[in-house]
């Protein structure tokens, strides 16, 4: 047995001696004067067990795979949080999320579990001894939570797969839950249970289980034939608002799309650099002059991304996108120098293999998320949101929910996927700034954490970023791509890439903190030069999606959710997917990222500058009143040129 | 976006301190700004004004200032017994009055000062900065008192610096604060509602809504308690606040119960926490026999009893 007294010791300091004594396979660790504090034996991998002789706060436990964790009295929010295996055991009640995001092991809490008991958990056993609150089984995507007590309202709101038992009175069943019967040997089951941690046996439990209405759109869009329509194209009506409204009287719903955006909005090609064309032409091997190399998120991180360029290949996930696109996108990143992310729908270890730095994203749903793939990780990044569904979460259609993915996922399979909105442990900026700290204690503070939202209120969003302490920050403007969303969001909701990237310099500046964090564009950018507008307005490097699908052969024609992509990219039909060659996919993306090298290097090494930092405001111009405006940028006039 | 802390002894003590620790404990929900609003035995004799010059009482601007506020409370035929300040804080000990509303609106108007706090046992005492910083600037450790809330503040909207620091006083209602962890959806709404009847609004921050909302229903009669019961149904959005009086205090908790808050009730005390390690900063080494309220939950405690009164 070996001791820690936690009580001098920042908490960091507490992790790293319960890992250490966990790994040299001490099998008894006691921690005393916990207080309650937050991140105890976050990220554990192998067997130990860890008494905890107090309360402990949020996230006791969590991330986790196999140790045995004994809190003697209180567990604050998100107790065992997306533990692998293991046991989690809270002597009295836990606060709210107890079990969110669980892929497996037991969580027993004796006392009370707080709200939302087992959120998005995909498998393993809660139980409770006393009463839950509200919304037990909120999103729940499989397992078991079992309350032997009284349940407040909501109980199995919106769960779509798992199993509910409630000995209690249930105060009123959530939306898309329904009550069934219990199965021959389920009670027996659960007393067994009950029984291995000395729990007293409720008389009766009734079973609560998905109903299912909401896991499929009642309708889908059918294909119209283009004959029917005959309207001129106007700034009024087109044949895109008509066929919009024929799909909707039809569905009685909004319709989901793909691609970028599909109207006009002020973009990159709104301003232009302060140079006269034969100062590029005339550069001559500029990459062999010109500086691209970039590292990404030192700010906190020991090991921040090292980049040859700065472009990132933004997260786009395997489920949108098949897996050859995604092996391709990686083995594209590692060739170019640069970094790929995952997106969503957990790491997949092909993709994985062939990149050389990955970053990789928690999302909502906390699909196929494991503290393993997160030791594997060169950077993680929280997703708030993104461009072009700002507040939704993501969208895949049931069609391309292969048993693989579904299994990645942790979800049922064809089921069409519509991911939380928000993250179950992260309602506020407060809550936030504790799941980055957790972040940091599993990854021993090795690589950067990032957050990715969609542009809306910029200005207000990056100062919490910075308060938040990421490492940098990922902006993406309205016009970023999607593999499924709701067109009406997508089109109309957020600001462009381009007033982003303003916003979020001045509102580092109104703080006094300008240069504090770094920020990398997306949302738009199409080729170098757009990067290099991006850098110059005050990027720190940009991620590319879109057009990294189109340099392997994407058509644009704005199926993507359909999944019959016909070049095999966004679809997961084996034969559409079997059209997709990896090499040579790989080699097209590694050759447009280079060509976007070289055009950056141009237009540095024209606007006098050795490095693409070296580009400023100072070098650009608005082409447009209206861009002048969003951007402060002068209005291009005669004598503005560089010369 | 914040940390809350409350707590409520039988007997007065050092609660200024406790708050302290409380709230250094709670830090890192909230690095901007942070807050406390301390009560003592209500004096009958005086009553305490805490002013916010918005610039440093040692700049001319500051010194004119002060003196435009004497000469207002002067035409109000108020007795002054003391003054003092620190920085931007001006304290003033004046004789009772009953006009609060009227005198303080007087004050505010014409010295273009802000009053943080009026009332004959509270002080409220917030400025940017963490709990132990301010502490050692305006000396709250060495208060004593019989309860207290406070307050660590994340901006996420409006602006950082004192005024839209937590406690909020319940503007015109002497001895009211407020401190909130959340965000109120309906603030337009219920703020033009309360501009009508002609409350006025000195920050763009939802939490000062909460006590200009509490301070109008306690004026129209109201008990602390029916205040609460009325407030999870009215306001809408996540929340969780504490509210104080010169003789109790309280909590609410929306009904999504989106915002943590933890609760510790002992023979001779309460504290209240947005988590339990603030808790366990008054008891270090102790496991604590705490509950988290429920959604929709609200309470209330009085200083005569400490008894539950919900
Ligand atoms: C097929 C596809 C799938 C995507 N999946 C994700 C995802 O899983 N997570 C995410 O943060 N963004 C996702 N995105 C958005 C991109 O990361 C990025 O924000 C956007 O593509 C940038 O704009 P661009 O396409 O104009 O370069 C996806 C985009 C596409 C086109």
């Amino acid at each position: 047995m070996a001791t820690i007294d936690a009580g001098d010791v920042g908490i960091s300091e507490v992790n790293l001696k319960i890992r250490e004594l966990a790994e040299k396979g001490e099998n008894e660790i006691v921690l005393y004067n916990p207080d309650a504090r937050h991140l105890i034996s976050v990220g554990v991998i192998g067997k130990s067990k860890i008494k905890i002789k107090g309360s402990a706060g949020y996230f006791c436990g969590g991330l986790s795979d196999g140790p045995t964790v004994e809190i003697q009295n209180n567990a604050g929010w998100g107790v065992a949080d997306n533990i692998m295996s293991g046991t989690v055991i809270v002597g009295k009640n836990a606060g709210a999320i107890p079990g969110v995001g669980m892929r497996g092991g037991k969580l027993v809490v004796k006392g009370n579990l707080g709200s939302r008991a087992g959120a998005m958990m995909k498998d393993g056993v809660i139980i409770g001894g006393g009463k839950a609150n509200f919304m037990a089984g909120f999103m729940m995507m499989g397992g078991r939570l079992i309350v032997c007590g009284d349940c407040e309202g909501g109980v199995g709101q919106n769960m779509i797969s798992g199993t509910i038992y409630v000995g209690g009175e249930i105060q009123s069943l959530g939306a898309d839950a329904k009550f069934e019967e219990m199965e021959e040997g389920e009670l027996e089951d659960i007393y067994q249970l009950l029984d291995e941690f000395d729990l007293p046996h409720p008389e009766s439990f009734r079973k609560i289980v998905p109903e299912g209405k909401q896991l499929h759109y009642a309708k889908y869009e059918r294909k119209l034939s283009p004959a029917k329509i005959s309207v001129p194209e106007g700034p009024m009506w087109d044949k895109r608002l008509v066929e919009d409204i024929a799909v909707k009287a039809d569905l009685g719903r909004y319709r989901v799309r793909s691609f970028g955006s599909a109207r006009h909005i002020p973009t990159f090609d709104d301003i232009a650099f302060k140079i006269t064309p034969e100062m590029v032409l005339s550069q001559k091997n500029p990459r062999a002059r010109c500086r691209l190399d970039t590292v990404l998120g030192n700010k906190f991180a020991s090991n921040p991304l090292r980049l040859k360029m700065p472009i990132l290949i933004a997260p786009m996930s395997y489920g949108a996108l098949s897996k050859p696109c995604k092996v391709a996108l990686a083995k594209a990143s590692s060739i170019a120098g640069i970094a790929i992310n995952n997106g969503e729908g957990g790491m997949l270890p092909e993709e994985r293999a062939a990149a050389k730095q990955m970053i990789y994203q928690c999302l909502s749903g906390r699909y196929g998320f494991s503290p393993h793939d997160m030791l594997r990780a060169d950077a993680i990044e929280i997703y708030i949101s993104q461009g072009a569904k700002p507040g939704l979460g993501g969208q895949l259609m049931g069609s391309k929910v292969t048993p693989e993915i579904a299994y990645l996922r942790g979800l049922p399979q064809g089921i069409d996927i519509r991911s939380p909105s928000r993250h179950p442990d992260v309602l506020g900026a407060d809550d936030l700034i504790i799941k980055i700290q957790e972040f940091r204690e599993v990854t021993a503070g090795r690589v950067p954490i990032s957050l990715k939202i969609g542009a809306g209120r910029v200005n207000n969003d990056i100062k919490i970023a910075l308060k938040d302490t990421v490492d940098f920050i990922e902006i993406d403007g309205m016009e970023g791509g999607t593999g499924a969303s709701s067109s009406v969001v997508t089109d109309n909701v957020g600001i462009p890439s381009l007033a982003a990237i303003v916003q979020a310099m001045s509102g580092l500046d109104e703080i006094g903190c300008g240069g504090q964090l770094q920020v990398v564009q997306m949302g738009g950018i199409r080729d170098g030069v757009d990067a290099a507008k991006a850098i110059a307005l005050g990027a720190h490097a940009v991620a590319v999606g879109t057009a990294t699908l189109v340099a392997m052969g994407c058509t644009g024609c704005m199926t993507c959710h359909t999944g019959n992509c016909p070049r095999g990219i966004a679809t997961q039909n084996p034969e559409l997917v079997s059209k997709l060659e990896v090499d040579c996919a790989a080699a097209r993306v590694a050759s447009f990222l280079d060509s976007m090298g070289t055009e950056m290097a141009a237009i540095a090494l024209a606007c006098g500058v050795p490095s693409v930092h070296g580009l400023c405001r100072d070098h650009l111009v608005a082409l447009s009143p209206q861009a002048a405006e969003i951007t402060g940028l002068p209005l291009a006039r005669e004598g503005d040129m560089l010369a | 976006m914040c940390g809350i802390a409350g707590l409520m002894l039988r007997n007065s003590g050092a609660i200024g301190k406790k708050l302290v620790g409380m709230l250094d404990g709670l830090q890192h929900r909230g690095p901007d700004s942070t807050g406390f609003a301390l009560y003592r035995q209500p004096a009958a004799d005086r009553m305490v004004m805490r002013i916010l010059l918005k610039c440093s009482a040692e700049t001319h601007e500051g010194k004119s200032r002060a003196s435009k506020v004497l000469q207002i409370l002067r035409g109000f035929g108020v007795e002054v017994l003391s003054d003092s300040y620190t920085q931007e804080h001006y304290r003033l000990e004046i004789a009772p009055v009953p006009a609060v509303k009227d005198l303080s609106y007087a004050v505010e108007n014409q010295a273009g000062v802000e009053i943080l706090s009026f009332g004959s046992a509270l002080e409220i005492i917030k400025d940017v900065g963490s709990s132990l910083d301010i502490s050692k600037r305006y000396g709250i450790e060495a208060f004593t008192g019989t309860h207290c809330i406070g307050h660590v503040r994340l901006a996420t909207e409006s602006i950082v610096d004192a005024s839209r620091a937590h406690p909020f006083w319940a503007y015109g209602f002497s001895d009211v604060a407020i401190v909130h962890n959340g965000q109120i959806t309906n603030y337009w709404k219920m703020k033009r509602r309360l501009q009508k009847t002609g409350y006025q609004f000195r920050t763009d921050n939802d939490s000062e809504l909460i006590a200009v909302y509490l301070a109008d229903k306690l004026d129209r009669g109201f008990s602390l308690e029916e205040v609460l019961a009325r407030s999870v149904d009215e306001l809408d959005g996540t929340f969780s606040f504490l509210v104080s009086t010169a003789d109790g205090f309280g909590f609410a908790k929306d009904h999504l119960a989106a915002k943590p808050m933890v609760v510790l009730e002992k023979d001779d005390m309460v504290a209240i926490a947005s988590e339990e390690v603030a808790l366990n900063r008054l008891f270090p080494g102790e496991s604590l026999d705490t509950y988290e309220p429920f959604p929709g939950a609200y309470k209330t405690w009085q200083l005569s009893t400490l008894a539950m009164s919900a």
